[in-house]
């Protein structure tokens, strides 16, 4: 965070106001240096998915300015977004595989920017390209469902083929959408800890939205809080006390908001299964 | 615990006389529906074209005004048993007194079946002792029609695809793309085969030409095309748009977008889609055979100028028997590729 190094992604006073006239951002400020590991908290509505699909121009944003790396986002222009969609890798929450092809294909859409289009046509992939692909599945433990079709494999399993699809990129920035809402709580702390880790092996700077408390506190550099599209806390993880997060959420904390911890306790001392939790 | 289930079983033994009961309707809006069911009664005694009367020894009466009155009135009595409401009866009224215009009209009558039957004789005689043999000898005239099928639904479906790529929000460069390519699949469906059969035949020579089969696997492809366009087109509407939206994150194209993520997930639906129009294309080369397009359609015409019904017959039948033999492989094949 220190001021010297360029910042790897800036937003200079940035709204998104949706077509309906609803404003999905306001007004945000914010700079995000290269290797950071940032997880958004907040709730639903309050602006954590906008402010993510803004970086990569899933959702353009109306005023203000963006600059990811040297480049400032522009929403309208079709050749540039590629370029720059090209050096942001992003994961879902529903994994958003196609389930009807092998696991190595769905990696290698993440190649889809650097394959001649007649390439894509064809499925016939450059030598280097798969093998970029193989490294990806080995980096995220799978390279043996290779063959598979996608939508054979575990939840967990196909969030981490999304990681793969996106490190194939080679990306500067890897964008994560809420992407352990739709696992159970031991493979979400796996996945997040295959997240910790490439960040840290790869320099990847990388921002998740995460809907849990205390996944958010075990694996954040920095905590960002965001209420009605601003950002309403900006601090160091350590900082990103119970206090400080019932202020970003307007209320108590419940059970359910700090769940995390809870059920990755019970899965160490029985050894998993934890039915009971898998709401 | 045991009172309990007494009252229970108590409960159970009288049923329903706490029970909600549906509302009757009004009075006056049956009273109505009466007054509509007599108008409708003096509207088909007045405008009846048919001679066709039962006798009941006595007095007789027309049968076809007698059918429609009672249908009338059942409606109106079944209404009032179960309580419906006026508005849905007085539709079933309008939907009778619609059949019966229509009916009425082109002056529908079942009666010639029966009473024009002597005419009908050389025909029957005919299709009743088909000419086996004939199959075979036209047999050239059976590989003309499967390979305007083939050569038609290859073409049509791939056009097919790409229209249906280019027709679909989801897949198209832009609505303004998507809106001016759905139009234009509307016109090219809204022209039947026969149509396209006609239109090329005129523009390019029938059989008589030697330009017959061109002509039928032009209108096939125009048939195809609109039946594949609008089908595959549906299909990739209700997409999941999360594997696109993946594929657009990562800087893919828009073609290399369809290729990866919309293509795979309709792939089986699309391939379905051309069996079916494959089982069409036979069935519709037939036809187009008749106005000039060549094939098994053409020798159907030029017998029928003969009156040569034991050769039509054995087509026919010889016909019947493709289609449920294509029907069936597509059918084994379809249930193989979901």
């Amino acid at each position: 965070m220190t001021d010297s190094r360029p910042a790897m992604i800036s937003f200079e006073s940035v709204d998104v106001v949706y077509p309906g006239g609803v404003r999905g951002l306001a007004d945000v400020d914010l700079r995000i240096d290269d290797g950071e590991f940032i997880v958004i908290v907040g709730l639903s509505g309050a602006g954590k998915s906008t402010l993510l699909r803004a970086v990569n121009g899933l959702v353009p944003y109306t005023s203000g300015t963006l600059t990811v790396g040297d480049e400032v986002v522009d929403p309208h222009s079709r050749r540039r977004l590629r370029r720059l969609r090209s050096r942001v890798g992003m994961i879902f929450q529903s994994f958003n595989l196609v389930s009807r092809i092998s696991v190595l294909h769905n990696v290698l859409v993440g190649r889809s920017s650097q394959t001649p289009t007649w390439r894509s046509l064809l499925g016939w992939y450059r030598p280097e390209d798969r093998e970029i692909a193989f490294q990806s599945l080995e980096r995220v433990g799978i390279v043996e469902k290779a063959y598979v079709r996608a939508s054979t494999l575990s939840g967990g399993q196909q969030q981490r083929v999304a990681i793969a699809r996106a490190l194939a990129q080679d990306p500067e920035v890897l964008l994560a959408d809420e992407p352990v809402a739709s696992l159970d709580p031991p493979t979400a702390h796996q996945v997040l800890q295959d997240l910790r880790r490439i960040n840290r092996e790869l320099g990847i700077t990388t921002i998740v939205n995460l809907h849990h408390l205390d996944m958010a506190r075990r694996y954040a550099d920095r905590v960002i809080g965001m209420r009605g599209g601003r950002i309403v806390f900006d601090a160091p993880v350590e900082e990103a006390d119970d206090a400080a997060v019932e202020e970003i959420y307007q209320r108590s904390l419940t059970a359910d908001d700090v769940a995390g911890s809870v059920d990755l306790d019970r899965d160490g001392s029985d050894g998993g299964a934890p039915g009971a939790q898998d709401r | 615990m045991s009172t309990r289930v007494e009252e229970r079983r108590t409960t159970r033994g009288e049923p329903g006389s706490q029970r909600p009961v549906r509302p009757r309707p009004s009075v006056g809006s049956y009273l109505a529906l009466l007054a509509v069911a007599g108008v409708l009664l003096v509207l088909f005694v007045r405008t009846t074209t048919s001679t066709l009367s039962l006798s009941f020894g006595l007095f007789s009466v027309p049968l076809t005004v007698s059918i429609a009155g009672v249908l009338v009135v059942a409606v109106l009595a079944l209404g009032w048993r179960l309580r419906t409401g006026p508005l849905l009866v007085l539709g079933v009224m309008a939907v009778i007194a619609t059949c019966w215009w229509a009916g009425s009209g082109i002056g529908f009558t079942l009666s010639p079946l029966w009473e024009d039957l002597h005419r009908a004789r050389p025909v029957v005689d005919g299709f009743l002792n088909p000419n086996w043999g004939f199959i075979v000898r036209v047999w050239d005239q059976w590989v003309v029609t499967i390979a305007m099928a083939v050569v038609a639904t290859t073409v049509g479906c791939l056009i097919g695809l790409l229209l249906a790529l280019g027709a679909s929000p989801v897949s198209s460069p832009t609505t303004w793309t998507s809106q001016l390519i759905k139009a234009a699949n509307s016109v090219v469906r809204s022209i039947p085969d026969i149509g396209y059969g006609l239109l090329f035949v005129a523009m390019l020579g029938g059989t008589a030409g030697g330009a017959g089969p061109m002509a039928g696997v032009l209108a096939l492809v125009m048939f195809n095309i609109g039946i594949v366009a609008k089908l595959t087109g549906e299909t990739i509407d209700s997409v999941d748009l999360g594997p696109v939206e993946a594929a657009a994150a990562s800087g893919a194209s828009l073609a290399q977008r369809n290729r990866a993520a919309v293509v795979p997930q309709i792939l089986p639906g699309f391939f379905s889609y051309t069996l079916y129009t494959f089982e069409l294309n036979i069935r519709a080369s037939v036809v187009l055979g008749i106005v000039g397009a060549g094939g098994v359609g053409q020798v159907i015409t030029v017998q029928l100028s003969h009156f040569s019904y034991s050769n039509i017959s054995a087509i026919m039948i010889a016909l019947v028997a493709v289609v449920l033999a294509v029907d069936y492989l597509s059918l084994t094949i379809r249930r193989r590729l979901t």
